[in-house]
């Protein structure tokens, strides 16, 4: 249909998200460049409060303006500008084919309406089809993210299903236009280890069944090794690492990331009962960022310029981009 | 999956089986479980199967005038006869099928104007609610100002440019109703505002109006249920008011407030003819207040276990 440049599906380019709040401007996301090609999976990770459900709620048009405001950049997919788009268009992508997977099955369902009329709803808004039709897709995707006995489970209210089963129901609902991108915000942070993990599998499942690109939203970097095939680290607002999947977990070269991934437990591996090390110092209040680096007050590699210029984004080839004094 | 192969069970099971029971059986038998709650659905019951049942249960004509049975007592006192049980007004009408009849009046009348002050009120409070800003700001000082004159009197003045008459007091019984559903309305749907699914239902591309009324106003109704029972005995009480000031229903429709209005000049004679529509009244707005009671007990989420 169109010939997407680079074969990327999703370029967000220098996406600055901010918000009028009391006191000032918020940069919520600054300067944020990401791009997802069809079929792939980038993972976004970072802290609470980072930036990584703001740059996803940004493609969807999902920000509530005012308080926030795009203060610049572009997110462009399939070769247009989703922020110049007006909102009746955007409504079209939203569901059909952007679609979302939120972080809490127990309240992401509307409590009053059965689970099958919920998805049926999705593809009612996007496509013209019969009952009877409509019925049997939902059907098939209830079957599609194994649902048992979907027949008889459409009919179910949320409260009548447990957590893992929920989500299934979101996936399902995120699938049922058949979509070229899925956004997973947290999707497996509410449910226990064990359902995480179905969850996970399903996911990467259905990414080779339909083909469809996932931006993949988590602080968990173990699920990330799982997901992704690139990865993004972000920190205050800003990308600090980008790399594909393997150089980052082998070679990672911001401090940051460094420091995230050696603070991950390893079960069995502690032979010297070595204390698990951690970053130190929190994450700075958007309101009063540090000058210079924004790592720089927690950094172990810190020198004397990191406190006053900020870094540029050095480009170590092969796609894997620092932004660091390296 | 092991639960799977119970979800073929038959409907029995499904409705006696507490997981996997619709909710509305949940809250009915709660409902049920809530003496005020059956109280007040006894009382109204009642009173619905005698306006249903007007017809063939009174025993006489409740327009109909007798000249020689003027102002009997009923049939208790002296002078009383079972031919008119509770006595007859100065025009010697029936009391108890008047009053019969009356029940028909006041429940219509609480229906409609129930019903306009519902959807009217609901509608303004849930756009209100969805909209934060200058509309929400707008409607709701509107309603502010509704609220600010004195219940009866802002009727009054809505009859007198309408003209008196049944239908114009209940039309002006809904107006001045709205506020109360707009505000309790535009509350909850703040409420439900905040919650994932509102979010969810904007990022499958629904439409503001669709999420307003489709996926929000429906998670709303067990206030409105609540608000709906109260106002519906609120609504017979300003009827009332309405009818003994004149401005109601008109002779010789059987309505209590007027009947009232009418044995008002008599009470030191007649005592029956103004007391009875008086206690029928206090009956038919209790039940509808205990009715409230009940289910805003079994509606209330906090309450829930």
């Amino acid at each position: 249909m169109n010939a997407m440049v680079n074969g990327r599906l999703l370029d967000i380019r220098n996406l600055k998200t901010y918000f009028h709040v009391r006191g000032g401007v918020l940069k919520a996301v600054d300067d944020v460049s990401l791009s997802i090609r069809q079929g792939e999976t980038l993972g976004l990770v970072g802290e609470s409060g980072c930036g990584k459900s703001v740059t996803a709620s940004t493609v969807m048009g999902l920000i509530p303006m005012p308080p926030g405001f795009i203060a610049a950049g572009e997110v462009v997919f399939e070769d247009q500008d989703l922020l110049k788009m007006p909102e009746s268009r955007m409504r079209q992508i939203r569901g059909k084919k952007i679609s979302m997977i939120f972080q809490e099955p127990m309240t992401s369902l509307n409590p009053v309406f059965t689970v099958g009329d919920q998805v049926a709803e999705v593809i009612r808004l996007h496509e013209r089809l019969s009952g009877k039709e409509t019925r049997e897709r939902v059907i098939e995707s209830f079957r599609l993210v194994g649902i048992p006995a979907a027949e008889t489970r459409i009919n179910e209210y949320p409260h009548q299903m447990s957590g893992g089963m929920r989500q299934r129901v979101m996936i399902a609902m995120a699938l049922a236009c058949h979509p070229k991108l899925m956004i997973a915000d947290e999707p497996t942070t509410a449910l226990d280890v064990t359902i995480q993990a179905q969850i996970l599998e399903l996911m990467n499942k259905l990414k080779s069944e339909t083909g469809a690109s996932i931006l993949f939203i988590t602080h968990d970097l173990g699920v990330i090794a799982e997901m992704a095939q690139n990865v993004a680290v972000m920190y205050a607002g800003k990308v600090m690492e980008e790399a594909d999947a393997e150089t980052l977990f082998s070679g990672p070269r911001h401090p940051y990331t460094i420091g995230l991934l050696s603070s991950i437990p390893i079960v069995g591996f502690d032979k010297r009962k070595r204390r698990l090390s951690t970053i130190p110092g929190v994450v700075p209040s958007l309101f009063s960022l540090p000058k210079g680096c924004l790592f720089h007050d927690r950094c172990s590699a810190a020198r004397k310029e990191c406190g006053n210029v900020e870094p540029p984004v050095v480009d170590l080839g092969n796609g894997h981009m620092v932004r660091c004094h390296i | 999956m092991p639960e799977a192969t119970t979800r073929h069970a038959g409907y029995w099971a499904r409705m006696t089986n507490p997981e996997d029971r619709h909710p509305f059986f949940d809250q009915a038998e709660k409902l049920l479980k809530n003496r005020t709650g059956v109280a007040g659905l006894i009382i109204i019951s009642m009173f619905a199967l005698v306006s249903i049942l007007a017809p063939f249960i009174s025993p006489h004509d409740p327009v109909e005038n007798a000249l020689y049975d003027q102002l009997k007592p009923p049939v208790w006192q002296e002078g009383g006869a079972a031919k008119n049980l509770l006595g007859t007004d100065d025009l010697g009408r029936d009391m108890l099928s008047r009053l019969v009849y009356g029940a028909r009046v006041s429940l219509t009348l609480g229906v409609v104007s129930v019903g306009i002050a519902l959807v009217f009120g609901s509608f303004l409070g849930a756009i209100a609610g969805y909209n934060k800003g200058w509309l929400d700001n707008l409607i709701m000082r509107f309603m502010d100002i509704v609220l600010a004159f004195p219940h009866i009197l802002l009727a009054i003045v809505i009859v007198a440019y309408l003209g008196p008459g049944l239908r114009n007091a209940m039309i002006a019984i809904g107006i001045i109703n709205i506020p109360r559903f707009a505000r309790i309305v535009r509350a909850s749907v703040m409420d439900e505002y905040e919650k994932d699914y509102v979010t969810a239902a904007r990022a499958v591309g629904a439409r503001d109006g669709r999420i307003i009324f489709n996926a929000i106003l429906p998670n709303c109704l067990a206030p409105i249920i609540v608000q709906a029972s109260l106002g519906f005995g609120a609504a017979i009480l300003d009827a009332a008011g309405l009818s003994f000031l004149g401005l109601g229903a008109q002779p010789p429709t059987p309505e209590w407030g007027a009947m009232i209005a009418e044995g008002r000049a008599m009470i030191l004679r007649a005592w029956w003819v103004m007391t009875f529509p008086g206690i029928t009244i206090l009956l038919a707005v209790l039940g509808f207040n205990l009715l409230g009671d009940g289910l805003r007990d079994a509606l209330d989420p906090r309450l829930r276990d």
